[in-house]
């Protein structure tokens, strides 16, 4: 018989706490025992360390208030101690070392959140603004989208279109018009009907240079709030910029009107007026009043080119011209003169616009002597024959 | 119980009718049959999962009185230049000193010798006095603010906890020691998270040998701590791991330099530790009451005067390290400040692990180094924690003289293996450094400084085994064939001066025979015989070249002559070995003339 079932059928020569079964049946009673209270123990301290936590986090808020910033981010710090994968306390420490120019121990608090949540608005936003600050154009661009496409807790939409909006002031502050410009038409696409939100995106487009969307966007404005003044004036700004100056007078008039101290609106407005007024390719004009309009407009320009030459220091505008350019203008005006009699003779089918070549340079040259509001409009006049809005 | 446990290792197993008799007992008593195929070996396996599950839950627990003492005794939110972080330390450093000296006497240092004397001397055994007492003074110095870690006090209460399970269990001796190393293997693992490391480190330091039989039950208690740990406390390591690169192979030099640098700081942290604890330990007896409260008034003034983040274990300041907190200076400023602390804190025998502080100092200076290289090189330098975390390693390769457990250390705790190049070079190099200029590990050093004199693995790797190619001679006489005749053995062995001839057996094997049974079957008459009839059954043992000399004092006493065979062709012969030939390398070996 061996001595294993030797052992085992004399259990009585053995004491009955060392019998194999025995002891894993007492310990497993032990371990199941010893497992419940260890984890009430555990539940009962952590839920005292989320408390501490809980208050630590709420004195430093109000230190980062008060400006003690430091103490802050100790005390955010110390919070993460008790609750180490809290993400409010996390992304707090986190703004609170960028808000103090800490911003390489920033990411990496923020990297660390990101690994966790991908997909964070908040993180991918915070994550954005710090490549934003290194300049590295692909990486914001990147976590930007990641947080316009991302989760939000509250406010989603607004946060998105929020951090879309901040998206294209970094593209704009870091010279990457093309992407900026994009990502406003992608985002006039996607926005909610909001008009402070249209106004804003239509003054993106404007800053933009582009002029024909921010004029849509202006209109899209003024569709749901036709007196705002702010968007009366932009449309009457974007519709001057594309030489469409019937429109641009009829919002600058407008918005002049709600801001009358505004200069620079006066300015806009009088000069498409001006242009309105002078146009001689205007096609609802007599021959004869475009013959008035070119003489009258000629003339001005004679004087121009006269005052300029009096006031003796005529800085040519082109760098590479290195010889008097007015001198040779005075010659071509005053032949020019000559040829004006041949307006209204029905052989004048080219000087029209030798008239208005003229005049262009003319006001090109003399830039440097000073603009009025007439010559502003000439200058436009002379450019835009073609295209001023009939 | 023992007989039932061990009765499969029994060589015969005796029967008996009663057997016979009871046999029907054991297909139907449930417990019979449940243990009926329990030999030793199994149930000791089984007992080191339970080691496992009380000793994380024993670390759980250990871990929740530091951070409830932490908070209780330093506040939330510890701050320098207030007075509890100068004065906590020294009041309780004087509650922990009467703490030893009247109650639990064994609990002093770090834990890890006495485990190893446990293992070696006491037959695995540590009372659970002692691992009460560890619990309790351990966290009170490390919460307190004494520079000191858990993870050695985990170790002990580990090695304590399987002695209380396992002593009522009858084990064999051999079983019964292994209860230390398998509940120390627990403890640590639950306490660093990391198991690999913890088994490798019990290995390296505490049982001082690889053993495939210790493997099994080590494995399974550290895994079963871990798990139990992690269930609770989650799977996160102590401190959060950043992004870990290099960028250029050129970078290598620095980590080379931080290998440098660390083995040096090593080298003054252990002579350090190893010049001052004698002279306080040759110190009047009625000092050790002011002795830890002195140590935690010195730590409490660093930590005043502007660096708290050297008190206690410091796991958040690893953390901070390695996500680019500290410049370079501060870094390397809080290294040497933690070298002083854990100095303090050790040479004063106050309860407490060498692990977190060691951690710690590697950390910084990694940090430190990353940082320089930094400066100088940006566009060559990885992350600062990366450099942190190599670091450690490099601080536990020269400073714990572990070289294995320090790599697996880091890969473990990183989980990251891309780093393993910039690893190994700096931990080999702090390693190389450490054993040049400190002699005796630390660990051992400590052990000698209390009496004890403990086998480690790093003296046996440098103990020179010899081999039976050292002490083997070439055959000079003539090998006969088994299928000769004995005359024509005779007339072969004519003219040679041997009087023991080696003979090769058809178709292997070999035997021998002597020159007078030769000469006197040849004087009977008896030369048709072949040599095979006159040998025994049973052929001669024999030795290959690369078998340790040890192995052919077995053979020598049994037979005059042993064959040392090529293990290719076993009827090629390399050599002969005698007894005399293996003494005689013996003495060599110690130093005498053969």
């Amino acid at each position: 018989m061996s001595l294993r079932l030797r052992g085992m059928l004399k259990p009585d020569l053995e004491p009955i706490t060392s019998r194999p079964p025995v002891v894993i049946a007492f310990l497993v009673v032990l371990a199941l025992l010893g497992l419940f209270c260890v984890g009430r123990l555990v539940h009962h301290f952590q839920q005292e360390e989320k408390a501490l936590a809980r208050q630590l986090y709420w004195r430093s808020l109000r230190e980062q208030v008060a400006g003690k910033k430091d103490l802050a981010i100790q005390h955010f710090r110390a919070a993460l101690g008790y609750d180490h994968d809290n993400f409010e306390y996390q992304l707090a420490l986190a703004r609170a070392l960028v808000d103090s120019g800490r911003t390489q121990e920033a990411e990496s608090y923020l990297i660390g959140l990101w690994e966790r949540f991908p997909q964070n608005g908040e993180v991918n936003l915070a994550l954005g603004r710090l490549a934003a600050e290194e300049k590295s154009l692909d990486r914001a661009m990147q976590y930007y989208h990641n947080a316009i496409y991302g989760l939000w807790v509250s406010n989603a939409e607004q946060n998105r279109v929020q951090a879309w909006f901040e998206l294209i002031r970094v593209l704009i502050g870091l010279d990457a018009r093309r992407q900026a410009e994009a990502e406003v038409v992608s985002l006039s696409a996607n926005l909610p009907p909001n008009p402070g939100m249209e106004l804003l995106t239509a003054n993106l487009f404007a800053e933009l240079e582009d002029y024909e969307h921010a004029l849509t966007e202006y209109r899209r404005v003024l569709g749901s709030d036709p007196t705002n003044p702010a968007a009366l004036a932009g449309a009457g700004e974007a519709a001057y910029k594309l030489s469409r100056y019937r429109t641009a007078a009829g919002y600058l008039e407008a918005a002049t009107k709600a801001r009358p101290q505004d200069a620079q609106l006066t300015q806009l407005l009088q000069t498409s007026q001006l242009i309105l007024e002078n146009d001689p390719f205007n096609r609802r004009i007599s021959r004869l009043e475009r013959d008035r309009r070119l003489r009258m407009i000629f003339q001005d320009a004679g004087q121009r080119l006269d005052a300029c030459i009096q006031a003796g220091e005529p800085q040519p505008s082109s760098s590479q011209s290195s010889t008097d350019p007015i001198s040779p203008l005075k010659v071509r005006w005053t032949t020019m003169k000559s040829k004006l009699g041949q307006l209204g003779t029905g052989r004048e089918s080219e000087v029209p616009d030798e008239i208005m070549d003229l005049v262009l340079q003319i006001e090109q040259q003399t830039a440097a002597c000073g603009m009025t509001v007439k010559d502003q409009a000439l200058l436009l006049l002379a450019e835009n024959r073609a295209g001023v809005e009939q | 119980v023992r007989d039932s446990l061990t009765a499969r290792q029994e060589p015969s197993v005796p029967s008996n009718s009663a057997a016979a008799e009871a046999a029907p007992n054991v297909r139907t008593h449930p417990w019979l049959f449940l243990t009926a195929n329990l030999t030793e070996e199994r149930f000791f396996l089984i007992l080191s999962v339970f080691i496992g599950i009380f000793a994380g839950l024993a670390v759980i627990c250990l871990r929740l009185a530091i951070d409830w003492t932490s908070i209780s005794l330093l506040g939330p939110a510890p701050s320098p230049h207030t007075l509890g972080v100068l004065l906590v330390p020294a009041v309780v450093g004087l509650v922990i000193a009467v703490l030893v000296i009247h109650v639990f006497p064994q609990v002093r240092g770090s834990g890890v010798n006495q485990t190893k004397a446990a293992f070696y001397i006491f037959n695995g055994r540590i009372p659970f006095r002692t691992a009460v007492g560890k619990f309790i003074t351990a966290a009170l110095a490390i919460g307190s603010g004494q520079s000191l870690g858990p993870e050695d006090p985990s170790l002990q209460i580990g090695a304590s906890l399987a002695w209380v399970i396992g002593r009522r269990m009858k084990f064999s001796r051999e079983k019964l020691r292994l209860l230390a190393p398998v509940g120390a293997a627990a403890g640590l693992a639950a306490a660093f998270n990391a198991p690999i490391s913890a088994v490798l480190f019990v290995i390296e330091e505490v049982i001082g040998r690889w053993s495939a039989a210790i493997l099994g039950s080590v494995v399974l208690s550290a895994i079963s701590s871990v798990v139990v740990v992690r269930s609770f406390l989650g799977a996160q390591p102590l401190f959060r791991i950043p992004p870990l690169a290099t960028v250029h192979p050129t970078e290598l030099l620095a980590y080379a330099v931080l290998g440098i640098v660390g083995g040096l700081a090593a080298v003054v942290f252990a002579k350090a530790i190893g010049y001052f604890r004698p002279l306080l330990i040759a110190l009047p007896k009625a000092t050790r009451y002011f002795q830890p409260a002195l140590a935690g008034l010195m730590i409490g003034f660093i930590g005043y005067l502007g660096a708290p983040q050297v008190m206690g274990a410091g796991y958040e300041s690893i953390d901070q390290a390695m996500h680019d907190h500290f410049t370079w200076t501060v870094l390397a400023g809080l290294a040497g400040l933690k070298i002083l602390a854990t100095t303090l804190s050790l040479v004063t025998g106050t309860p407490g692990g060498m692990f977190a502080p060691t951690m710690f100092i590697g950390a910084m200076l990694g940090g430190a180094v990353g940082g320089v290289e930094r400066h100088f090189y940006p566009h060559l330098t990885g992350t600062t924690g990366t450099y942190a975390l190599v670091g450690m390693g490099v601080l536990f390769a020269g400073f714990m003289r572990v070289p294995m457990t320090s790599v697996f250390m880091v890969l473990e705790v990183s989980g990251d293996y891309s780093i393993i190049v910039p690893v190994i070079l700096a931990n080999a190099i702090a390693y190389v450094i450490s054993r040049s200029l400190q002699e005796t590990p630390i660990f051992d050093l400590l052990t000698r400084q209390d009496g004890l004199n403990l086998p480690s693995l790093e003296e046996q790797r440098e103990e020179g085994i010899l081999r039976v190619e050292d002490a083997m001679k070439l055959p000079v006489a003539a090998v006969l064939d088994s299928r000769l005749a004995v005359g024509e053995a005779s007339q072969q062995v004519q003219g040679t001066s041997s009087e023991v001839f080696l003979v090769r057996l058809f178709p292997s094997g070999w035997g021998s025979v002597n020159r007078d049974v030769i000469e006197r079957l040849v004087n009977e008459g008896k030369s048709g015989m072949t040599l095979a009839s006159l040998l025994p059954a049973q052929p001669l043992p024999y030795l290959h070249p690369d078998h340790p000399l040890e192995m052919a004092l077995r053979y020598v006493e049994q037979t005059p002559l042993v064959p040392v065979v090529s293990r290719a062709d076993l009827r090629k012969l390399e050599g002969i070995i005698t007894g005399e030939d293996v003494f005689a390398r013996y003495r060599v070996a110690a130093g005498e003339s053969p």
